[in-house]
């Protein structure tokens, strides 16, 4: 084990003494305002048990990170393809920009009404929502990926008689992916958060429903249930994504590296 | 007929209000399997002129012809060697070469041979499977002449390939560079700062002049390296001794140090 780990698992372990401390020794925290140990042990095997919030944990895990990633999918699949086009193309550029420019400023998590009225309390409300808030990232860093891409490889390519398939394939698309992948963390970041929020708004399973039922319930340990899975789905979906990346960007990684 | 033809070409950059007449009256024949250097002071126009024949750029009046045939697109029978070598970072040395045969349609099995061939052709045999980042620049920029090379390009474009080099791998690349020109001739157009390097590689050597850009003279090395048997001598600093190498070399620098001299007055 290196170092690192080690000083990394001895701060957590004194941060879960300090919270026994502090909420069940001590009685500095009160267990309305913050559950103790005890408390979200036994959410937690409510919850993973007989349920909660119209199923198990299991149910409402599934139930996000689907919809998470069928809006990131949904997201990444459009505006990677928008934002390399108009990378590419001034006129897609000229066309295309002064829409973005005036949708952007939107915060994403403003379209939930309108989307719930709309496509109604359903998936594909929340997909929508996700789509509108993980789109732009992804659009954004592939546009810059294209424009910083190396205006001599865009020269040799043509030089070498690269026809345009081949062009966008074996030139653009990786000369760009180190932006696009940045641009993929954004776009998950924000669909995580935007998920959360469209749950809490209205949804029959999902991490963000137990975290409202809990909240109308007063059941803090359940809140807190609910906020470390949603950590930890989020987490587990970044890393998966990290390591695609690391496979994707091999030359660049090792190029930084190596200097 | 030249392979390479430049007929009265200028280029203007700027509107009408204004601007800046980077190239006039420039005519220049390259001759088929003919070396030619091209020196001048920086911002003269060399590598605009390169950059015509390469198809990268137009000039605002005049022709620039490959073989009869007036270039307006780039293409693979008009190679560049660039002076950042511009190898995508993201494929091997095999992947880069590849490319452009590819591209032209070669079969899979003659482009292996190829590709065989001219790593061996260039030193780089071991290096196949490595990415430009783990070679040195020495090495990345006969990548570079490879994959030009390996398409048997018409013409060959140099845009000072060696300038990012350091002196002792530019002195090898240099004695490389005139062992492939002389064993098989090529028509190749190739800019350089260094008068030594032009001297030692060329057939001929244009002199460029500035403001506006343009050939000011141009001479000739062939019948002085054949007299003088420069050839014989396998390394560069024996040649750079030659009585005959520095009478030429002094010649190039004053033709270019009065160009300076005139700007000054
Ligand atoms: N896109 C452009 N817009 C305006 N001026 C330009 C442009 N490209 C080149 N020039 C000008 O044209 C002139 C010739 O440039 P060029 O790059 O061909 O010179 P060069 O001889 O290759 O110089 P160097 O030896 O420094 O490489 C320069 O004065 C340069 O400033
Ligand atoms: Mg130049």
């Amino acid at each position: 084990m290196s170092r690192k780990t080690m000083v990394g698992g001895a701060t957590i372990l004194a941060a879960l003494t300090l919270w026994y401390l502090l909420t069940t020794v001590l009685g500095v925290i009160s267990p309305g305002r913050f559950p103790s140990p005890a408390d979200t042990w036994t959410a937690l095997a409510q919850v993973s048990g007989k349920g909660y919030a119209n199923g198990v944990l299991g149910e409402h895990i599934l139930r996000s990170v689907m919809l998470v990633s069928l809006g990131f999918i949904v997201a990444v699949a459009t505006g990677v393809p928008l934002g390399l086009w108009m990378g590419w193309s001034r006129r897609a550029e000229a066309v295309i920009n002064p829409v973005f420019l005036v949708i952007r400023p939107i915060p994403p998590l403003a379209w939930i009404p309108l989307a719930i009225l709309w496509l109604g309390l359903g998936d594909l409300a929340k997909i929508l929502v996700i789509w509108f808030a993980a789109f732009v990232p992804s659009v954004i860093n592939s546009y810059a990926g294209v424009r910083n891409l190396d205006r001599t490889l865009i020269e040799a390519a043509r030089m070498l008689g690269t026809p345009f398939t081949t062009f966008v394939r074996e030139i653009l698309l990786p000369g760009a992916s180190p932006m696009i992948f940045t641009g993929l963390r954004l776009s998950l970041q924000a669909s995580w958060t935007t998920l959360v929020a469209a749950e809490l708004v209205g949804a029959m399973t999902g991490l963000g429903r137990v975290l409202n039922a809990a909240q109308q319930d007063l059941y803090p340990g359940m809140i807190l249930v609910g906020m470390i899975a949603v950590t930890i789905c989020g987490w587990l979906m970044t890393v998966a994504l990290g390591v695609a990346e690391k496979r994707a960007l091999a030359w660049n990684t090792a190029a930084q590296a190596g200097g | 007929m030249g392979a390479i033809r430049f007929d009265d070409v200028g280029r203007f950059y700027g509107n009408k209000t204004g601007g800046f007449q980077a190239l006039k009256g420039v005519n220049l024949e390259i001759a088929e399997k003919e070396f030619m250097a091209v020196v001048g002071p920086s911002g003269c126009g060399k590598t605009t002129l390169l950059r015509f024949v390469a198809g990268f750029d137009r000039p605002s009046s005049g022709t620039v012809s490959v073989n009869g045939v007036r270039v307006t697109k780039p293409g693979p029978e008009r190679a560049v060697v660039f002076q950042q070598f511009a190898l995508m970072p993201w494929k091997t040395v095999r992947q880069n070469i590849d490319l452009g045969l590819r591209n032209i349609g070669v079969a899979r099995a003659e482009r292996e041979d190829r590709i065989t061939a001219v790593l061996q052709l260039m030193n780089l045999t071991g290096h196949a499977d490595a990415y430009p980042h783990q070679l040195s620049g020495g090495m990345q920029q006969r990548v570079s002449i490879a994959r030009a090379w390996v398409l048997d390009p018409e013409v060959l474009l140099m845009d000072e390939p060696f300038g990012a080099l350091d002196a002792q791998t530019r002195v090898v690349m240099q004695e490389e560079l005139v062992r492939l020109a002389r064993r098989n001739p090529r028509t190749v157009m190739f800019i350089t700062h260094a008068v030594e390097e032009a001297v030692y590689l060329a057939d001929r050597v244009a002199i460029m002049a500035r403001q506006p850009g343009r050939i000011k003279e141009i001479i000739d090395i062939r019948s002085i390296r054949e007299t003088e048997r420069w050839d014989a001598h396998e390394k560069i600093e024996d040649v750079m001794d030659l009585e005959s190498f520095v009478h030429l070399r002094t010649r190039i620098w004053r033709s270019l140090r009065e160009e300076k001299a005139m700007e000054l007055a």
